[in-house]
């Protein structure tokens, strides 16, 4: 008898029928029935309704039939709680039931119950199973430890439960130590307290439960012991002498685990012999993995690549490992070129190159591209090498086949630009493979080197001709190498046919186009050759700078991050766990990566690593300017402010309230910590020095493929207002504070400093924790950003009844001010802890008055429901009920969020009502606040919309 | 930690479904297979780990469903995977094999098992053995009479012809049955240039082991006493004692499963465990020495006489390996090249004894051909005469087109690496007690590519 029977049953009246048989007194006809409602849950069927008569099958001496109505309860104790709280008493009485299985059965469901009443129940069966003889049950109160503190922190405190915890990491049972650390490390986590802070003394604790625990506790431990800081080099050597029997662990997240402790721990260790020896041990491990699945080696892969930026003789003999397989999918293949060309040295480059040249045959073409530009890198990178680089790119172009030409031409001009005046002598062969261009990027390099040689290419004039025929349809990327190398093409031959062409190119590219670089480009260029062409000459014919290969390794800080974050997600997508860990936590004290194209994985392109001989000066700007008073300049504030302007200090609260100072230059300490780590992930991106005469690195090209990560700001203050400076910015919520987050662009033709910001009074008290914002100079063209921390104080209230404006000054030192307005969005006033009981809902929902009540029709169409749910709940507005009105096909959805107002918090309360596939949708509100209805109203339907 | 688990149908049907921590939307499968399915516009295999509106998805394909996680933490993604993994594994332990009627059969007694094995989304039991005293719904094995089964040793790498449960242990009636597989399992990857030189090769090995003892007695597992492991850098190959390299078995690296004991290993090269129910790699190991590769293939091209447009092209295959042992199922995938418009085949040797069948089959669209062997004995040859029509009319570079060429191929009792078990004992005081005791190995390609 099979179970893919209980499948089979859809028909109607099916839920009758689980009923009557549920309340069958025969046993074997009973256990059936569990079973099919346990099918109709798997295929998503609802089945709640049941659950009274599947409770009432718990208490029964059938261990079988018990698990089962188990399995059901904790399929709906996370989704309806209030129903699993009927089945407490069994839960109880169970776990103290003389089978062990039974006890702990009890103890790990009642865990999944979320509610905060289980709390009451729960706690006493939990102290006994956490001190249970049986270590099934022990390891199985070890987890609930950390369900309850999700449900009520406190009372795990309270009871002292993290105390037993710890002691149980010296428990005799593997699989207890293993739970202990996990519960530990969870609940750290989630508190972001030093729940499981590693000491000198708990250390050695660890390290020993290291020996005596299952492998997946093994992880944890280790990921434990990566974040410890070792007093002295002693204390690192012990622990990587500790750590590195780990290695030989047939179960790949221990290898790389331990992996993670032992680099962290090398940076400290003085002793180079033990550094290099540790070195050695580390490779076969790393090697091993590859012979793991496909999955584990994709992973490994993207560690190993890290590894090898850090450290790359770990690896430097082991190039053939990363020789792709027949067989490998085309994710494992990408992964071992990219860290091929890492590997690739002076020694092992003939190897390395035939393999590349093998791939740059094969079917997937994605894979050919990448292994022909692989091919060029390391020219780029191996100056000893590039010759025999070449010469295998040349064989290639003769195979003909178009994308591998193209991609061939694309790093054949890099090479140019890195060794000038040297393999010239190819350009014959590339020329004889114009036509097969078709693609924006090889058509701009092919140009580029055109112009570039123009004067060895006899025919230079004919073939750009060839390309200028179309101008009008090439892409931008095209059509500014285009203009630039006619222009090349002049200077260096200034013939009747290139004068013409440039009259042409000219003409067209400062009158017909709509595209404003290309317009400025060749206006710049007409200048120039109209007044001196001698200085176009020095200009446009200048010497460039040489570049090197440091595409596709990242940058030294978010290298170091992601080091540290080894054998993690963030370690597979090269990002900072930041960067997509939504799950807000306490103990990430840092801003939210605000420049999401720090990381450019997959921008593919030899960065254009100029002299800057144009840049900003990065210094300050005329400090001794006259430091306008910025507050004097908003209409509201009474008396002089102090004109103290660049100290940042925090204790600079000058907002005319000393009385709230102490409290506010507190958490002002806080804001501060924050706003430096927003500083330091803003930093590392260096102003792109875009060279407007010859850019040639693809760098300098917008490079399309890297799309901002998250919606831009809007923008604020536009250029044309701001004399150049563009502001943009929102307000936000960032880890439970209000922040105002801002971008600046320089478009103004002077470097800008000292950037200040303030607020006119408002309806919720808000003004900027420091007058100062924190973004670096900004040199013109460059860009910036920061987060200004936001803090309510009842000084700046405006008394007029709610609404949503901002009117906002930001002034700079070279600018002066600008004054503009802002909307601020209600969900950055909620806050976390918005949630409340049901019956606090319903009793407040019948005591305020009725005059309180706002209700609006909005045109939206709620399809998705449960991602609604759980959009509305990040921006913490909270479900409190979703029911079906009966006799209808209407559902309502009860909601609550609560408002930070100034003076005492309001709680908002909800109501949805909507069909089921009819658009449109009511929303009722009430509140002690009724004037932010509207503001609610004006938020409801972006958040509502998917 | 983990969020959900689910495993979908290779149709994207959800067959099994876990929640853990409910931070996770309920069409995350959906959301799952649809970006799956589309990976680059459909034309590539997803990577096994990928983030989709802040929810990460962790994957691994196994006997034709998808084991996924998802979660929104920053976890290690090697545990998730090794988990998922592990319990695609405890479903082949308790229901024989993995496949999709396997769990649509067995889905309670999987619920029951996932209930053990994560708990509040971390990996708690994970071993088929341990799992045994707490499951009590008894398994539906299906029976292995389907025809895509085929040969035993196609499913995966393991000694996995046998579909049994490891509840099978338990029963006490006259059906049971106590043995233990040991199958010494060597993956093979060979690149020989077009000169037919070597240029890389690699064994990867495992000894997997599949056991139903009653009352897990301890076993003792002697390997070959001439095995070296050990970096090939060092500056003074450590050969052991034993003279010459070839008299050595080299390993470069390898690691146990946690039940072996070692404390014989170092000096008497013996592994001593008491063997958990189920399957399980006892050991796994890699070598990147030389071995003597099982198949050789070489390739000519003539300008066939008869017309111009038309080439003769020659490809033998020698299977270098002892006459008593027998390749089963050899496949010759050979790419041809782009001038090659239409072709014919002729066998060299057409009435080969012993019932080995051989077929030829021209894909037109992968402009490959693909010649099939039903089995081949070792220190045989054969040849395929292929008569291809040209577009361009002959020319030397021809050759290099025909290529690269690629072998499938398994050949049982045969061990690329030398490595060999001398005893498997089991200690058990009772005389009486004989169980079956299988010892059995088997090579198998990896990726066996002979460049042109």
């Amino acid at each position: 008898m099979s179970d893919s029977k209980y499948f089979a049953t859809t028909k109607k009246g099916e839920i009758h029928e689980f009923k009557e048989d549920l309340r069958s007194l025969d046993k074997s006809k009973k256990k059936d029935a569990v079973k099919k409602v346990i099918a109709a849950m798997t295929v998503g069927k609802d089945v709640s309704m049941l659950f009274p008569d599947v409770v009432n099958c718990m208490q029964t001496d059938d261990l079988e039939l018990k698990k089962l109505v188990y399995l059901y309860l904790i399929n709906y104790a996370k989704t309806q709680p209030d129903l699993a709280i009927m089945g407490v008493n069994t839960f109880v009485k169970d776990s103290q039931d003389p089978n062990p299985l039974i006890r702990a059965l009890a103890v790990r469901t009642m865990g999944c119950i979320r509610v905060d009443k289980i709390t009451e129940y729960l706690c006493d069966p939990l102290q006994r199973c956490l001190k249970d003889d049986d270590p099934y049950v022990r390891k199985t109160a070890a987890v609930c430890v950390a369900k309850l503190y999700d449900i009520n922190p406190e009372l795990v405190e309270d009871r002292g439960f993290l105390d037993i915890l710890k002691d149980l990491l010296a428990d005799s049972n593997p699989m207890v130590v293993a739970n202990a650390v996990a519960s530990l490390a969870e609940i750290q986590e989630v508190s972001g307290k030093d729940v499981f802070q590693i000491t000198s003394q708990s250390l050695f604790k660890l390290l020993r439960a290291l020996n005596e625990c299952t492998e997946w506790g093994q992880v944890f431990i280790l990921d434990s012991l990566a974040t410890y800081q070792p007093r002295d080099a002693k204390d690192a050597e012990s622990i990587v002498e500790r750590v590195s029997p780990r290695l030989q662990h047939a179960n790949c997240a221990v290898v790389l685990s331990a992996v993670k402790v032992i680099m962290k721990q090398l940076d400290l260790i003085e002793d180079q012999t033990l550094v290099k020896t540790m070195h050695k041990k580390m490779a076969p491990p790393l090697v091993t993995l590859l012979s793991a699945e496909s999955e584990i080696q994709y992973v490994a892969l993207r560690n190993i690549n890290l590894i090898v930026q850090k450290q790359p003789q770990i690896l430097s003999h082991e190039v053939k490992v990363f020789f792709c397989k027949y067989n490998d999918p085309i994710y494992v293949k990408m992964e071992k070129l990219e860290i091929m060309i890492k590997l690739a040295s002076e020694r092992n480059i003939d190897q390395v190159l035939l393999e590349f040249k093998e791939y740059a045959t094969e079917v997937d073409v994605d894979f050919v591209r990448k292994a022909v530009r692989a091919i060029g890198r390391c020219a780029v990178s191996l100056e000893r090498a590039a010759e025999r680089c070449i010469n295998v790119l040349l064989e290639l172009i003769q195979t003909k086949v178009n994308y591998v030409v193209q991609e061939a031409i694309i790093v054949i001009k890099d090479i140019f630009r890195r060794y000038p005046n040297r393999y010239e002598s190819i350009i014959a062969t590339l020329c004889e493979n114009l036509d097969t261009l078709d693609e924006p990027e090889a058509k701009a390099s092919m140009i580029w080197i055109i112009g570039e040689y123009a004067e060895r290419i006899d025919n230079a004039d004919e073939l750009l001709e060839q390309f200028l025929e179309a101008f009008p349809e090439e892409s931008s990327l095209v059509q500014l190498q285009l203009v630039t190398a006619t222009v090349k093409l002049f200077l260096k031959k200034p013939t009747e046919r290139p004068q013409q062409m440039i009259q042409l190119v000219l003409t067209y590219a400062t009158q017909e186009t709509d595209n404003p670089d290309l317009r400025d480009r060749a206006y710049v260029y007409w200048r120039l050759l109209s007044t001196d062409p001698e200085a176009a000459k020095a200009v446009v014919l200048a010497e460039k700078p040489v570049i090197a290969d440091n595409s596709n390794s990242l940058e030294p800080s978010l290298l170091n991050t992601l080091l540290n974050n080894l054998s993690t997600l963030a370690s597979v997508y090269h990002k900072p766990p930041e960067a997509f860990v939504s799950r807000t936590r306490l103990a990430v004290q840092r801003v939210d990566e605000l420049q999401p194209t720090a990381f450019e994985e997959d921008v593919v392109s030899i960065s254009n690593s100029d002299g800057n001989a144009g840049a900003a000066p990065s210094g300050k700007a005329e400090s001794s300017a006259p430091a306008p008073d910025l507050l004097g300049d908003l209409l509201d504030l009474g008396g002089p402010a102090p004109a103290a302007a660049p100290a940042p200090a925090p204790a600079q609260t000058s907002n005319g309230n000393a009385g709230a100072a102490g409290g506010i230059s507190d958490l002002l300490g806080g804001l501060g910590d924050l706003d430096m780590a927003g500083g330091v992930a803003a930093a590392p991106q260096p102003a792109r020095y875009a060279d407007p005469f010859a850019a040639p690195a693809p760098a300098a090209a917008p490079a399309p493929a890297a799309a901002p990560a998250v919606a831009p700001l809007p923008v604020l203050l536009p250029a044309d207002k701001g004399k150049g400076l563009t502001i943009s910015g929102q307000v936000g919520r960032q880890n439970g504070h209000i922040v105002y987050q801002l971008s600046f662009h320089n478009g103004s033709g002077t470097p800008l400093d000292g950037f200040m910001i303030q607020f006119n009074k408002n309806s919720f008290g808000l003004s900027p924790a420091a007058q100062n914002i924190d973004v670096p100079p900004l040199a013109p063209g460059a860009g910036g950003s920061a987060v200004v921390p936001l803090l309510q104080n009842p000084a700046m209230l405006s008394p007029v009844a709610a609404n949503a404006g901002l009117q906002i000054a930001i002034r700079n030192n070279q600018q002066g001010v600008f004054y503009f307005n802002d909307v601020l969005p209600l969900t950055a006033l909620l806050t976390e802890d918005g949630r409340i009981e049901s019956s606090a809902f319903v009793s407040s929902w019948k005591t305020i008055p009725d005059a309180n009540e706002a209700n609006k029709a909005l045109p939206v169409n709620l399809t998705n429901v449960e991602a609604v749910k759980a959009k509305l709940a990040a921006v913490n507005i909270f479900l409190m009920a979703h029911k079906q009105v009966p006799t209808t096909n209407e559902e309502v959805i009860y909601l609550t969020g609560r408002a930070n107002t100034v003076g005492a918090p309001t709680q908002l309360l909800l109501e949805l009502r909507f069909s089921k596939g009819t658009p449109g949708i009511k929303v009722f509100t009430k509140s002690n606040r009724p004037d932010l209805a509207p503001m609610l109203f004006d938020a409801l339907p972006a958040l509502l919309a998917l | 930690m983990i969020s959900q688990f689910f495993i979908l149908s290779p149709r994207g049907d959800t067959i099994i479904t876990r929640d853990y921590l409910g931070n996770v939307p309920k069409g995350s499968s959906e959301v799952f297979f649809r970006k799956v399915k589309f990976w680059d516009g459909g034309g590539h295999d997803a990577p096994p780990v990928f983030n989709v509106d802040g929810v990460n998805y962790l994957h691994v394909k196994d006997g034709g469903v998808l084991l996924v996680a998802t979660t929104r933490d920053n976890v290690s993604p090697s545990l998730v995977l090794e988990l998922l993994k592990r319990i695609g594994g405890i479903i082949k332990d308790y229901c024989g094999l993995l496949s999709e009627e396997a769990v649509r059969k067995n889905f309670v007694l999987l619920y029951e098992l996932l209930d053990e094995v994560i708990d509040y989304g971390y990996p708690q039991s994970s071993s088929s053995e341990a799992l045994k005293e707490l499951i009590r719904n008894e398994p539906t094995i299906l029976k292995p009479s389907k025809s895509k089964l085929g040969s035993p040793f196609q499913i995966g790498k393991g000694p996995t012809g046998v579909i049994k449960s490891v509840l099978d242990t338990t029963r006490t009636d006259s059906g049971r049955r106590d043995e233990i597989f040991v199958d010494i399992v060597e993956k093979i990857s060979c690149t020989f240039n077009a000169s037919g030189y070597i240029q890389a090769s690699q064994i990867d090995g495992a000894i997997q082991v599949k056991s139903y003892l009653a009352g897990n007695p301890a076993i003792s597992l002697a390997l070959n006493d001439n095995l070296a492991i050990g970096r090939r850098e060092s500056v003074t190959p450590d050969y052991g004692g034993y003279g010459s390299p070839s008299d050595v078995v080299m390993l470069d690296d390898c690691n146990f499963h946690e039940s072996v004991s070692l404390t014989r290993f170092e000096t008497e090269r013996t592994l001593e465990l008491i063997p958990p129910d189920g399957e399980f790699a006892l050991m796994n190991y890699r070598s990147t020495y030389d071995f003597k590769p099982p198949f050789r293939v070489y390739t000519t091209v003539e300008e066939d006489r008869d017309s111009s447009i038309k080439a003769v092209i020659f490809i033998k295959v020698r299977a270098d390996f002892g006459s008593d042992k027998v390749a089963s199922g050899l496949e010759v995938v050979i790419p041809m090249p782009k001038d090659v418009q239409r072709l014919s085949c002729e066998y060299e040797n057409k009435d080969i004894k012993g019932g080995i069948t051989q077929s030829w089959d021209w894909q037109e669209k992968a402009h490959r051909l693909v010649w099939k062997f039903n089995k081949v004995p070792g220190g045989t040859e054969h040849t395929l005469k292929v008569r291809a029509t040209l577009e361009d009319g002959f020319n030397a570079a021809l050759k290099r087109g025909v290529g690269p060429i690629n072998l499938q191929f398994t050949i049982p009792m045969f061990c690329a690496s030398r490595l060999n078990v001398r005893y498997l004992q089991i200690q058990k005081a009772d005389k009486n007690y004989s169980p079956y005791r299988w010892v059995r190995y088997v090579t198998m390609s990896n990726s066996y590519v002979v460049r042109s």
